[in-house]
């Protein structure tokens, strides 16, 4: 292991066994945005993106263009306790409340910024802030709020906007022969769009060869996340949702430097992999409970989850949305917004193509069916959100799905991600307490029914 | 003494209280019925192929039960509320579902079709892109034919050319039918009400195109000729906001002193405005339903690749159409409602309201969670913005 910071005494006592390795790994989204703020100072261009499945950061990343992405911004606002003034904004300028919690947080921080301080970063935002954006980049996938707000963002900013596509991969309907190649040569299309928009706002030319080696570099990182999270099916479970958490930037929009980045994983690898072979645990408990946690967790209160790991709750896996897949084999083409656009379907693709050989509409479902079976979990903690659709919608269906099929009950717990106002810590320990014998019952069942754990 | 035939605004009244009445004798009969979720499943396609086109809705009258079994109460209810009824057996006369990549909850009310609403021989779900960008109108073709190909399976019958081009001509005859409708509500008074116009639109959605032109022209006479006009109100509403398949709001509207005279709802002028264009074909009928469908699930800028954007030539690229039907309606306020959880809508309001407010068109928003029920705290406020309306 190499240049990790060693946890300091608090930590050593925590409850989860955080892995060294986490930590530089999360200090590179922090170093993002105080690049950014430098580079808003000196009159460089800067760009606010939606997670777009690395379609897009690559390009701008190749352009040379500091990046922030609100979304995660909003979970700093949720965890430092600094996010409901911001909701409050959002909601006085006449957004309805119930809408995603990340796009209400940035809209009252860009009312805040426009509005009321004249430009002027908020003197309360955490980590100094986001930098005014010069450009939006939206984001057609996943869930409509990722382009809708973004073009509700032209209320306060005049910067010129994009929206990204990304095909929606029907279950069924995907089955079609030549689809994947028709969908390719569509998002190839786009990206090719996207490059040419890049060019015409900054007046330069693509640096083509940077772009190609970010590419790579893209490729090598999320082979090592992969491989990370294949160790995590291990018994005792290696490493905490909390710890992918904290340390998925690098991988999901490239956080920081993506040479180090890279090294940074390798070296998290090393580890989960040491922890793999001397069988140690994410928790400094016996594990006794191994939990998936569907699907985005709540930021203000992930010190929620010590409790949990004081009772030999280790939460295994964890938000499906946030891991990137195995790389595809991008050695078939030399053209780089092709490799760009097969990169980014390869999200969706890979999900929805393991749906159908297991004939099962709801890719979702079929994901956690396969999550549960390869990490023989005992039970699943389903957190819906009363502001974000596209991460709720679905849970009932795997609720359903995973009592009938694999005997795994689920601990249905409503909340949000940034509005901490309605997550009840207490309550939901005593639920757990309760889930407790609901797990040992159906762990008696399976076993009954030989389904191997 | 001679029985009188039930015709013009009488029957669509009866197919609006009873939608499934005229498609459950067609499928007695013999024809096939292909039902189809929100407004971007292309109908002439499936009229082309001998089918029944008939447009799924919710009801607003009951409440949502085993649903909740299989979906969060956080997403949009009225598509809750469409799982619900066809888990209940209430679209069994429906040899066949569409649905569209409209909206991330509109896109898996399919999936959830699929595992829940049992005994639907033929399920489809068309991939939308979510810009207007050119590829993206060439995508969204091959979409269309991907489900003319798996529908002509069902239908054991090929598609031709000459088929589609009769089925899109029937289809824009009955949209230039349904603006010639429209256009009896631009005097002062109107001659028709909101709610009876609702209950014209949604007896379309209900019937073959044919039968739906028909009653049409019978309306379109009938309207003009009547006696019975509405009275005269103090106010002249636009509604604006994703479905609205009941007459209870507009009923509410119109209750509270003020006459809705136009509309920029799905089940409304959104569904109608815009016609295929020649050639008729798939790559027309993309452009179509992309391109000149003016819903805000759809990004759109004021110019392709702006490197520069103007908030307010934004705004006026994206609502113009609604500036033209206040000059052409003569309207006074505007009634934004939407449906909870409607993301694609909620994030237009604030900037909408600003249009209009620089149109000088005062604006109220209401929100509701698809229920008669929800409706009822709405009153007061309606009637408070109607009054400042004076």
């Amino acid at each position: 292991m190499s240049e990790t910071a060693a946890p300091t005494k608090t930590e050593q006592k925590r409850a989860i066994n955080r892995l060294k390795s986490m930590y530089p790994l999360r200090n590179l989204v922090q170093q993002d945005y105080i690049d950014t703020l430098q580079a808003s100072s000196e009159g460089k261009p800067t760009v606010w993106s939606m997670l777009n499945y690395w379609e897009g950061d690559l390009p701008l990343k190749a352009m040379g263009l500091n990046i922030v992405y609100p979304e995660n911004y909003s979970t700093l606002l949720a965890s430092t306790g600094t996010a409901e003034p911001f909701l409050d904004a959002s909601d006085s300028d006449g957004f309805p409340t119930h809408m995603c919690g990340y796009g209400r947080s940035t809209i009252g921080y860009s009312y805040r910024m426009m509005k009321e301080l004249g430009g002027k970063i908020p003197p309360e935002a955490p980590v100094g802030g986001m930098a005014k954006p010069t450009l939006l980049l939206g984001s057609g996938i996943i869930c409509d709020a990722r382009f809708k707000w973004f073009q509700a963002l032209g209320r306060y900013f005049d910067a010129p906007q994009w929206c990204l596509e990304m095909p929606m991969m029907p279950t069924f309907e995907g089955s079609e022969p030549d689809l994947e190649e028709y969908q390719v040569k569509f998002l190839t299309r786009e990206v090719k769009a996207f490059i040419e928009f890049l060019e015409k706002l900054l007046q330069k030319k693509m640096d083509w060869a940077r772009l190609e080696e970010l590419i790579d570099l893209a490729v090598r990182i999320h082979e090592t996340t992969w491989q990370i999270s294949e160790l995590r099916q291990s018994v005792p479970g290696p490493m905490h949702s909390t710890d992918f958490w904290s340390s998925m930037p690098p991988s999901l929009f490239f956080a920081g430097d993506m040479k180090v980045a890279l090294k940074l994983y390798q070296d998290m690898l090393s580890e989960v992999q040491d922890r793999v072979n001397n069988k140690v645990a994410a928790i400094n408990y016996p594990e006794k409970y191994r939990i998936v946690f569907a699907e985005l967790p709540p930021w203000h209160s992930l010190k929620f989850f010590d409790s949990l790991a004081e009772k030999g709750w280790n939460f295994v896996y964890e938000s499906y949305g946030y891991h990137a897949p195995k790389p595809p084999d991008l050695n078939k083409t030399s053209d780089p917004c092709e490799k760009l656009a097969r990169l980014a379907r390869n999200f969706i693709f890979n999900i929805h193509e393991h749906a159908r050989a297991d004939n099962i509409s709801n890719p979702l479902v079929e994901q956690y069916l396969r999550i549960a079976r390869g990490f023989k979990v005992d039970g699943f903690f389903l957190h819906p959100l009363i502001s974000c659709r596209a991460a709720s919608a679905g849970l009932r269906s795997v609720q359903e799905f995973m009592l009938r099929k694999l005997d795994v009950p689920t601990l249905w717990v409503e909340g949000d991600i940034i509005d901490k106002r309605v997550f009840n810590p207490q309550e939901t320990l005593a639920r757990a307490e309760a889930f407790e014998q609901t797990m040992d019952h159906y762990r008696k069942v399976r076993q009954s029914k030989g389904l191997g754990w | 003494m001679a029985i009188a035939i039930n015709k013009g605004l009488s029957l669509a009244h009866d197919i609006y209280e009873d939608r499934g009445r005229r498609v459950r004798e067609l499928r007695k009969a013999g024809r096939k019925t292909i039902g189809y979720i929100c407004l971007y499943p292309p109908v002439e396609i499936i009229t082309a192929l001998g089918m029944v086109p008939f447009r799924i809705f919710g009801n607003m009258s009951e409440p949502i039960t085993l649903a909740d079994q299989v979906s969060t109460t956080v997403v949009c209810p009225f598509l809750r509320s469409i799982i619900d009824l066809g888990m209940k057996g209430k679209f069994d006369f429906l040899d066949g579902v569409v649905g569209a990549h409209t909206c991330d909850i509109g896109a898996g009310i399919i999936i959830q079709w699929r595992d829940y609403v049992k005994d639907t021989p033929f399920t489809h779900l068309i991939d939308v892109p979510h810009t207007d960008h050119p590829p993206a109108v060439e995508y969204f073709a091959g979409q269309l034919n991907s489900f003319k190909r798996h529908l002509e399976e069902h239908a054991g019958q090929k598609l031709t050319d000459d088929k589609l081009k009769k089925a899109v001509e029937l289809h824009n005859t009955q949209r230039r039918l349904v603006r010639q409708l429209y256009d009896l509500r631009k005097p002062d008074p109107p001659l028709l009400t909101s709610a009876e116009n609702l209950e014209v639109m949604v007896a379309l959605f209900s019937l073959p195109v044919e039968e739906g032109n028909d009653l049409l022209e019978d309306v379109i006479k009938q309207v003009s000729e009547r006696s019975d006009r509405p009275g005269r109100k103090k106010a002249r509403l636009l509604v604006w906001g994703p479905v609205f398949d009941n007459t209870s709001l507009f009923k509410l509207i119109e209750s509270a002193g003020a006459s809705v005279v136009v509309d920029d709802t799905c089940v409304g002028t959104r569904a109608f405005w815009a016609d295929v264009k020649a050639p008729y074909d798939l790559q027309a009928l993309a452009q179509r339903y992309l391109v000149d469908i003016k819903c805000p699930r759809t990004y759109r800028q004021a110019e392709p690749a702006e490197t520069r954007r103007d908030y307010d030539k934004d705004l006026d690229s994206r609502f113009n159409y609604i500036r033209k039907a206040v000059v052409d309606w003569n309207v006074n306020g505007a009634v934004l409602q939407s449906v909870k959880y409607c993301d694609t809508h909620g994030y237009e309001v604030p900037n909408l309201r600003h249009y209009l407010d620089t149109l000088g068109i005062p604006s109220i928003y209401i929100e509701h969670d698809y229920s008669e029920r929800s409706l009822a705290p709405i009153k007061t406020r309606v009637e408070a913005f109607v009054e400042t309306l004076g």
